[in-house]
């Protein structure tokens, strides 16, 4: 699939005071139930004059004159500390105010809706010929024509039931409805359709001017609004898109209209950047412009508390998508989230679904993005109407998800968050905040290495609509372009995989180990491998430590301080809890093995023990690429009761492709035939026997004393462990020092800590921790004495069952009066019956869970 | 608090009688949640809804106090994420006050 890349960005808001006091919803409200309110009276006095607006620090933002972040710097709230030489240019768009607004409104109406009295009309057409672009809009030329009179439009309001348009508190003129009794097209909804086109049509002419884009390259626009047009029999049938399009001249566009409340244009990003991918089209735009409904829409609680009246801007945004120019930062759509109909609405679900998921899918980490977007609702609205701070919650609940999954530490969270987030600067008008608005500081940063990666991520709230009371959510990653110059310096911290190795300790000389790095570092240019020891001298990076005690705490600071992605090492103390998956060559065909595990204790109790070694292979041979890996259990205690959770766990919904073993009797419980000729791609053991075997794999040769073969004892896995630590043995012989470090640098690359916390989270959720319970319950003999049937001769071997169960597996044959009694054939225990009873025994003792 | 759902309560209440019920709160801040008590206690103290001048005495009790009550699996599924992010003491000590 080719790469989808952010290629510009632009926004506007559009100062509306008076829209806000005779359109807003809340006034509108307000005047409906009491129209002579001390609170209409007061609105007025807390507009705020145009240079305020522009002079507002969040509106600043918002255009691109100041980075989010620098809002940290400013005193709040921002109202009370207007920014010295504000400009109402910025640099990915403007801000203008009502008299450009209704003159825009005149100059895209098509149907003739909107009258503007003479004199006003001049004005707005002078105001509207000073601004970049627009002035060379052909339909500017509506406003030469028709121009009402005041009678004229007091009679369409008194008459005919039309919308006013007050500036500075006068009539200026008013909109028409489309149709005499269609409500869809009721002079309120063709205001406000008119507004949300006249808008994004003054956005997208924002994009064209600052951005490279020209508009007959444009093939498809999304529009992503809150607004619905149409007539009665389609009230929302569309399409705004191309009503947009038409009027900033992009001649080679269709177009259609994206709907989810505040969720709108995160589903709209991921759709065009699809359509980038796939080849569909190669130039995209996501606009939309502001909801009149909206302005205002806190006043109430602003008025009481004696604020300006915030809300006074519409917004609008255009942002363009194209295909790779190996520049711009690439939209992974590896890494796209969803809050599914099945996830569930509380916020730790909601989350989950649109941050975790998707990390997980693409093998990120939340520490991995530098910059979280999310509802960027400017907390200096917001809070004073008691709705908190939008865009902290966030920030807290995606750090308090990555303490959760063991990522940060829990008194890390205020920095997690510091670190992670930006203060809210956007309108409140529902779908602009939602993620993007952040789209083209995040394009500079990425561009300029300021920032790797970032998520942007969009919400709504369905219920709204009264269909369902579902929310919605959408996410999606942005990262710099790898294509980009390769001398930056991003790019290459990301390319190159930095492995440690300990060289001190060894059976064999020093000079060994480093054989074993050279190879290593030779057979991968995006390796770097990193020597810690002494008394050698080698091309490779050597830092200095005189034992090999010493060198195993500078290869603990190293990787603390991040300076290292993983190590090879001897004699590492994992915590309870992790254990090591090894991988070995099996003689028969050569291939490899991950054997699960060979070191390391993951649990205590042994069939625990070996479903827990389960899950942290699966990870470990996901992490080296294999995404679908077969998984076997050596046929040794436990093995049966491991393997009836583990397809437990598997019809509860946990993903295990389990082998079939070579012999005639099948069955994923192996032999030593499946052993040899590496049946599974991972094979389950107890740690000892895991150990013996990598021993015996790596070094029949020699007697042991040189491992010749092989990648070593493998990587420490556990639930909540971060690190790639891959365990050596003193008498490794350079090619498994050398395959070891390969080991490590792909479980690296493969973000085995991240994929081992998800494979045991989808453990966990398949049922893992209740059935290790239970079979804890069910493992001591506790079956009452039954004494025996009348015995039989029994001739019918019953394999399958557990040794440590088969005297229980006797008794409750008995108790069904059955004679049985338990032997061993020539694969393992068995239950013996007699020919007759053989049919009911199976069946007695699959319904007891003994098969 | 809502409206509607102060029409719900007080139908629950008549239907079942107060001593059946109590109320399990999910606000987001403590000042909310307390608004949310002392309603369906002592009233609706804003006399906008169903509830103004019903005292319905009914207890509200914040899903943060009955962590020991639920499936601990559910909970850390569902809620313990949020522990972490708001003010769970001060949500507490606030819809406690309106127990009497």
């Amino acid at each position: 699939m080719a790469k989808a890349v952010l290629k510009g960005a632009a926004y506007a808001l559009i100062q509306a005071n008076d829209m806000a006091l005779y359109q807003g919803s809340t006034a509108t409200s307000e005047r409906r139930s009491a129209p002579e309110s001390d609170f209409l009276k007061e609105l007025p006095q807390h507009f705020r004059s145009f240079a305020d607006t522009v002079a507002y620090a969040p509106n600043q933002a918002y255009i691109g004159n100041i980075r989010p972040r620098e809002l940290r710097e400013l005193p709040r709230p921002w109202y009370a500390n207007p920014l010295a030489n504000a400009k109402a240019d910025g640099k990915y768009g403007a801000i203008i105010d009502e008299q450009a607004l209704y003159g825009l409104m005149k100059a895209v109406d098509v149907f003739d809706l909107v009258l503007l009295e003479a004199g006003f009309l001049a004005a707005a057409k002078q105001q509207l010929l000073t601004l970049d672009g627009v002035a060379a809009w052909k339909c500017l030329e509506r406003l030469d024509k028709n121009p009402a009179d005041a009678a004229a439009i007091a009679e369409q309001l008194s008459e005919h039931h039309a919308e006013p348009l007050y500036y500075q508190q006068q009539v200026v003129g008013c909109v028409k409805r489309a149709h005499e009794f269609d409500a869809a097209l009721s002079a309120h909804v063709m205001l406000e359709n008119l507004v949300a086109k006249a808008s994004a049509a003054f956005c997208l002419q924002q994009l064209l001017n600052k951005s490279e884009l020209q508009a007959d390259e444009v093939e498809y626009i999304i529009e992503c609004s809150e607004e619905a047009c149409g007539d009665m029999n389609q009230r929302g049938g569309g399409n705004f898109a191309k009503a947009i399009g038409e009027i900033c001249g992009c001649v080679n566009a269709t177009g259609s209209d994206t709907r989810s409340f505040c969720a709108g244009p995160a589903h709209a990003a991921v759709e065009a950047a699809a359509l980038i991918a796939s080849g569909v089209y190669r130039h995209v735009l996501i606009i939309a412009g502001g909801a009149s409904a909206k302005l205002g829409m806190n006043s109430r609680d602003h008025v009481k508390k004696g604020l300006p009246m915030l809300e006074d801007c519409l917004g609008a945004f255009a942002v363009h998508f194209a295909e790779d120019d190996g520049v711009s930062p690439v939209i992974r759509l590896d890494a796209v989230g969803r809050h599914r109909i099945g996830s569930g609405a509380s916020p730790q679900a909601v989350m989950q679904a649109i941050v975790a998921d998707p990390l997980d899918k693409a093998g990120l980490a939340i520490a991995d993005i530098d910059v979280f977007s999310a509802e960027m609702q400017n907390p200096d609205i917001t809070e004073p109407a008691g709705a908190g701070d939008v865009p902290a919650s966030n920030f807290k609940m995606i750090a308090a998800l990555g303490v959760m999954r063991g990522e940060f530490a829990k008194a890390d969270l205020p920095q997690i968050v510091e670190r992670i987030g930006m203060p809210g600067f956007a309108p409140t008008q529902g779908h602009i905040p939602s993620g993007v608005p952040f789209l083209g500081h995040c394009r500079e940063m990425l561009l300029s290495g300021e920032a790797r990666r970032a998520m942007i991520i969009g919400k709504g709230s369905l219920f709204l609509g009264r269909l369902t009371n579902l929310f919605d959510g959408v996410s999606f990653v942005i990262e710099a372009n790898s294509g980009a110059s390769s001398a930056s310096s991003v790019a290459a911290a990301v390319a190159k995989t930095r492995v440690g190795l300990t060289i001190m300790g060894s059976e064999h000389p020093a000079t060994e180990l480093v054989k074993g790095a050279e190879q290593a570092a030779a057979a991968d240019p995006n390796l770097e491998v990193v020597l810690i020891g002494s008394g050698v001298s080698s091309e490779l990076q050597l830092i200095e430590a005189a034992d090999a005690e010493s060198a195993r705490a500078k290869l603990d600071e190293l990787l603390s301080a991040g300076q290292l992605d993983a190590a090879a090492t001897m004699h590492y103390s994992f915590p309870l809890g992790v254990s090591t998956v090894g991988r070995v060559i099996t003689p028969a065909y050569g291939k490899k093995l991950y054997l699960g595990n060979t070191t390391g204790t993951s649990a205590t109790e042994r069939v625990a023990a070996l479903v827990r070694n389960a899950v942290s292979a699966i990870a470990c041979a996901k992490a080296c690429g294999n995404a679908a890996p077969t998984l076997g259990l050596l046929n040794i205690e436990g093995a049966r009761a491991a393997e009836r959770i583990l397809r437990k766990m598997q019809a509860n919904g946990y993903a295990i492709n389990f082998a079939d073993s070579d012999r005639a009797d099948g069955g994923s419980v192996m032999r030593g035939n499946d052993l040899l000729r590496g049946v599974p791609d991972i094979m389950i053991a107890d740690s000892l026997t895991g150990n013996v075997l990598v021993k015996m794999f790596s070094a029949f040769n020699s007697g042991g004393s040189y491992e010749a073969l092989g990648d070593g004892y493998g990587p420490g896995v556990g639930e909540n462990y971060g690190r790639v630590i891959n365990i050596i043995s003193r008498a490794s012989g350079a090619p498994v020092i050398a395959g070891a470090l390969a080991y490590a640098a792909a479980c690296a690359r493969g973000k085995l800590p991240q994929l081992a916390a998800a494979e045991f989270a989808a453990a966990r959720k398949a049922g893992m921790e209740q059935l290790l319970s239970e079979s804890c319950d069910n493992a001591p003999p506790a079956a009452e004495q039954v004494s025996a049937p009348p015995e039989k001769v029994v001739t019918e071997e019953i394999p399958g069952i557990e040794v440590f169960e088969i005297e229980n597996a006797v008794q409750h044959l008995w108790k069904h009066g059955i004679y049985a009694s338990g032997g061993m054939g020539c694969t393992g225990p068995v239950v013996l019956v007699a020919d007759e009873d053989h049919q009911k025994a199976v069946e007695l003792l699959k319904e007891a869970q003994y098969l | 608090m809502d409206l509607e759902n102060q029409a719900r309560i007080k139908d629950l209440a008549a239907q079942y009688g107060a001593d059946e019920l109590v109320v399990v709160l999910g606000g987001a801040e403590a000042e909310a949640s307390g608004l949310a008590a002392e309603t369906v206690a002592t009233g609706d103290p804003t006399f906008a809804g169903p509830l103004a001048g019903v005292p319905l005495g009914l207890k509200a009790y914040h899903m943060f106090e009955l962590k020991d009550q639920v499936d601990a699996g559910i909970y850390e599924d569902q809620i313990s994420m949020m522990e972490m992010v708001l003010d769970v003491d001060a949500i507490i000590e606030e819809v406690k006050t309106y127990r009497g």
